[in-house]
C-alpha cells in the first residue's frame, strides 16, 4: 500500500513537471510567433522554410486510399529535405470532424485536414481556417492562371468562397451506378439510361435463384444526402443559396422522392441498412445494381473478386443531367505559424500535381482533378485498360456541388433523416417532404439568424 | 485514537491530491462547467465569449419534439431492461449458487459479456440480428417463421437494442447477486426446510426478502446505467441512431447536438434535464426503499 502511495505522488509529480515544459515551450513559441504575426499583414505568404518543419495531416482515408495517399506523402518527404508531412488516420469522416471541433477548442488543430466545403463553411464562420488566396497569387510559387484553370471548374469553384480559396480539392467523387454483369445478362436487360429503364430493370431483376434473394437495386443508407441530385435531375431546384429558402418541396421533389421510395416499398430496391456500404451485398450478388460513390470502386474491386463480374455507369438521367460532386478537400487552419504554412501549401501542390491526382485516381477510383491529369495518355490508357474508372468523368456535364451556405451541414442532416422517415414507410412522401422543408428551413434561419 | 495534527492532515491530503486532482479536472469541472454552458444563449465557443445567458436551450428542448422522442425512447429501454435484467439475473444467480456441476465455469461465461468491449460484443450481434444471414432468423426460420429486420426495421430496433443490453448487463448483476446469496446465513434455510417449507416457499419468505439491500442497489445501478446508454447503439446500429430515429436515447441526442450539430448550449441544457431526471428517480428509490428493504 505504500508503495502504492509512493508510486502515486511520483506519477503525480512526473504529470506536473510535464505540464510545467509545455505551457513553458507553448509560451516561448507564442513569444517566437508574436513578431511574425505582426509582418504577416504586409508581406505574402513566405516559402521554402530554411529549417525543418513538421506539418501534420489529418485525414479519414483507410484501405487502398490511405496506402495511395501515404505513398504520395513519401514521395513528397523525400524530395523536400526540410519538410516532413504527417499524416495522422483520425477514421471515418464524422470522427475527423469531431476530433476537428475537439482541437479548435483546445487551441490543438493540425496544419492540415480534409475538410468537406459546408465544414470550411462553418470554419469560415469561427475563423479558423487561413485564407489560401496569397499563397495562390505568390508570384514564386503560386500557381498561375494556367495551372489553376487546369483544375477541374466544378471542383475549383466548390473551393472558393467570395473569390476567395480556402481549401483545394483533393478526393472529388461522384455517384455512378455499379451494376452486376452476369445477373443483368440472364435476365436479359441492358443497362439502364433513364428512370423508367432503371425502375423496369430494377423490377426484372428482383428475383429468387437457389434459395437466395436477389434485389433489383441498391441505395447508400445516405440516400437522404444525394436527395439534391434526384430532385436536379427531375428539374427541380432545391435551395435559393441567396435567398436562404428551401425549395425542395415542389411537384419535381415528389416525383424524385416518390421515384426512390416506390421501388423501396415495391421490394426492387433496398438500402445498405445494416450492411453499412452497397459494396458488401452488392459484391455478394445479393443487389444487382446499386448507385453509389466511384470511391467505392476500390472496395468494390477488392471485395467482388472471384464473386461477381461488374463494371460501372452514368447515373441514369432523369428529365435533366444532374450528378453532385462530392468528397473532400484540403484545407489549413490558421493556428499554424507561417512556416507550417508555407510548408503545407508545398504539399498541398505536390498533392494535387498532373502526377500525383493520376497517381490517386488509379488506386482509389477518385476523380483526377487536373484536365491535363484526366486527359495525359496515361489516364486514357487507364481508363480504356479499366473502363469502370472512366464513367464519373463523363458526368461533368450537369456537375455541381452541394450547397454550400452556413447551415448546410444540418440542412442536409434534417433532410437525410425526413427521407429515412419516407423510405421506412413511417411518413408520406408529401408529409416527409412538408417536414424536411420545415426542419430544413429551420435549420437555414438558425444558422443564419 | 490518534489526534488531528497538521502534519498528519497534510500527509493525508497529501495522499489524496491525485485523486482529487483527477475527480476535478475530469468530473467537477466538467459539471459546473457544462450548468455554465446550458444558460449561454449567443456565445463563441472557441474563443469563449458569451454575447447573452438565458434559458433558451431548456426553452428549445421543451418544445422539440426530438428531444421528447429521445426521452420516450429512453424509458422504454429502461423499462424494457431493468425488470428482466434484475429477474433474469437473480434466477441464474440463485442457480449458481446452488450446488451443480460446472459452477465455476458458468460463474466466468456469465461473466465474460460484461468484461468484453461494447464495439466487438456489437459486431457480433450485427451478424446475429442480421436479416439474411443472421442466427436469430436462422432459427427462427427452422420453426416456419417469416425473417424479422432486426437492425433496420424502425419496430424491431428497439428489442433488438434491449436483448444486447440485458445480455451485456447480466453479467455484473450476476456477481452482485451471488455475493448477496452468499450472505444470506445458511441457518435460515435448514430452518426453513425443518419446518417443511417448500422450495418456492423458502425462495420467496427468506431468500427474496434477506436479498433486498442488493436488489435495492442493483436497481438504482441498472436504473442509472441503462439511461446513460449510448456505446450499444452507436456501435449496434453503425454510428446511427436506430433506423428512422428509432433507438434515439438522451445521451445519442446530447452526443449529437454536441459533436454534429455544434449546439453546445442545448446539448449542455439536455445532460441536465438527464441529471434532473435521474436524481428524481434515485430520490424516489430510496424513499421506497427505506420502506421496503428489510435489512
Amino acid at each position: 500500500m505504500k508503495k502504492l502511495t509512493v508510486l502515486l505522488t511520483l506519477m503525480f509529480l512526473l504529470l506536473l513537471v510535464a505540464c510545467n515544459t509545455t505551457s513553458d515551450t507553448a509560451k516561448e513559441t507564442s513569444k517566437n510567433a508574436s513578431p511574425v504575426e505582426t509582418t504577416k499583414e504586409k508581406e505574402t505568404a513566405k516559402t521554402e522554410p530554411a529549417e525543418p518543419v513538421e506539418i501534420e495531416f489529418w485525414h479519414a482515408m483507410n484501405g487502398d486510399h490511405e496506402k495511395a495517399l501515404a505513398k504520395i506523402t513519401d514521395d513528397f518527404n523525400a524530395q523536400n529535405d526540410n519538410i516532413t508531412v504527417k499524416l495522422v488516420n483520425q477514421g471515418g469522416y464524422g470522427d475527423l470532424s469531431q476530433k476537428l471541433m475537439a482541437s479548435a477548442k483546445a487551441k490543438t488543430l493540425p496544419t492540415l485536414s480534409q475538410a468537406y466545403e459546408d465544414w470550411v463553411t462553418e470554419y469560415i464562420q469561427n475563423d479558423l481556417v487561413a485564407d489560401l488566396t496569397p499563397y495562390v497569387e505568390n508570384a514564386e510559387t503560386g500557381m498561375t492562371d494556367d495551372d489553376l484553370n487546369d483544375i477541374v471548374d466544378v471542383f475549383r469553384e466548390a473551393n472558393m468562397w467570395d473569390g476567395k480559396f480556402y481549401s483545394m480539392p483533393f478526393n472529388k467523387s461522384t455517384r455512378v451506378l455499379f451494376y452486376n454483369k452476369g445477373l443483368l445478362e440472364e435476365a436479359g436487360v441492358a443497362v439502364p439510361t433513364n428512370w423508367d429503364e432503371l425502375k423496369s430493370a430494377a423490377d426484372k431483376l428482383t428475383t429468387t435463384k437457389d434459395g437466395k434473394n436477389i434485389v433489383g437495386m441498391g441505395f447508400e443508407n445516405g440516400v437522404g444526402m444525394e436527395l439534391i441530385m434526384w430532385v436536379k435531375q427531375a428539374g427541380g431546384d432545391f435551395i435559393d443559396e441567396k435567398n436562404r429558402k428551401v425549395l425542395f418541396n415542389s411537384p419535381e421533389g415528389v416525383e424524385a422522392l416518390s421515384f426512390i421510395n416506390s421501388m423501396i416499398q415495391d421490394g426492387t430496391a433496398r438500402l445498405a441498412g445494416e450492411d453499412g456500404y452497397m459494396s458488401g451485398p452488392f459484391t455478394r450478388g445479393d443487389v444487382a445494381m446499386y448507385i453509389g460513390s466511384n470511391a467505392g470502386i476500390a472496395f468494390v474491386a477488392n471485395d467482388a473478386e472471384g464473386n461477381i463480374e461488374w463494371t460501372t455507369a452514368p447515373v441514369p438521367d432523369g428529365k435533366k443531367k444532374a450528378s453532385a460532386f462530392m468528397g473532400t478537400n484540403v484545407t489549413m487552419f490558421n493556428t499554424a505559424t507561417d512556416e507550417e504554412k508555407a510548408a503545407a501549401w508545398e504539399y498541398m501542390k505536390f498533392l494535387i500535381s498532373k502526377e500525383n491526382t493520376t497517381y490517386w485516381a488509379m488506386n482509389t477510383g477518385y476523380l483526377p482533378v487536373r484536365y491535363s491529369a484526366l486527359e495525359s495518355e496515361d489516364w486514357k490508357k487507364f481508363i480504356q485498360e479499366n473502363p469502370e474508372y472512366g464513367v464519373a468523368q463523363e458526368q461533368f456535364d450537369g456537375g455541381f456541388y452541394d450547397p454550400r451556405v452556413v447551415g448546410a451541414y444540418g440542412v442536409k442532416n434534417a433532410i437525410n433523416k425526413e427521407v429515412e422517415f419516407v423510405l421506412l414507410g413511417q411518413k408520406s412522401v408529401e408529409q416527409g417532404l412538408e417536414d424536411a422543408e420545415k426542419a430544413a428551413q429551420a435549420e437555414l434561419d438558425k444558422a443564419n439568424r | 485514537m490518534e489526534r488531528t495534527t497538521w502534519r498528519a492532515s497534510i500527509q493525508a491530503y497529501l495522499y489524496l491530491l491525485p485523486a482529487l486532482v483527477i475527480i476535478v479536472l475530469f468530473t467537477i469541472y466538467p459539471i459546473i462547467k457544462s450548468l455554465l454552458i446550458s444558460f449561454y444563449d449567443d456565445y463563441d465557443y472557441f474563443n469563449d465569449i458569451v454575447y447573452a445567458r438565458g434559458f433558451a436551450s431548456y426553452q428549445y428542448l421543451w418544445n422539440d419534439p426530438t428531444f421528447h422522442k429521445a426521452l420516450w425512447n429512453t424509458f422504454v429501454f429502461v423499462i424494457g431492461v431493468v425488470p428482466a435484467s434484475i429477474a433474469l439475473s437473480m434466477f441464474i444467480a440463485v442457480l449458481l449458487n446452488s450446488n451443480i456441476r460446472l459452477r465455476s465455469f458458468f460463474r466466468t461465461a456469465y461473466f465474460i459479456p460484461f468484461v468484453t468491449s461494447v464495439v466487438a460484443v456489437s459486431i457480433v450481434w450485427r451478424w446475429i440480428f442480421h436479416t439474411e444471414y443472421g442466427l436469430f432468423n436462422y432459427v427462427l426460420g427452422l420453426f416456419g417463421a417469416d425473417p424479422v429486420a432486426w437492425l433496420t426495421d424502425p419496430k424491431w430496433a428497439m428489442p433488438s437494442l434491449i436483448i444486447l443490453s440485458i445480455w451485456k448487463g447480466l453479467g455484473y448483476n450476476i456477481i452482485i447477486f451471488l455475493a448477496g446469496l452468499q450472505n444470506i446465513n445458511e441457518q435460515y434455510n435448514l430452518a426453513a426446510r425443518m419446518d417443511g417449507a417448500g422450495k418456492a416457499k423458502r425462495f420467496f419468505h427468506i431468500t427474496l426478502p434477506l436479498l433486498s439491500p442488493t436488489t435495492f442497489f442493483v436497481s438504482i445501478v441498472s436504473i442509472i446505467g441503462s439511461f446513460k446508454v449510448f456505446d450499444e447503439i452507436y456501435a449496434l446500429f453503425g454510428g446511427q441512431p436506430g433506423p428512422a430515429s428509432s433507438a434515439l436515447t438522451v445521451v445519442y441526442y446530447i452526443f449529437e447536438k454536441f459533436y454534429s450539430e455544434w449546439e453546445f448550449g442545448i446539448a449542455s441544457a439536455a445532460a441536465y434535464c438527464l441529471f434532473i431526471i435521474i436524481f428524481i428517480l434515485t430520490l424516489i428509490q430510496l424513499y421506497i426503499g427505506k420502506r421496503k428493504v428489510t435489512y
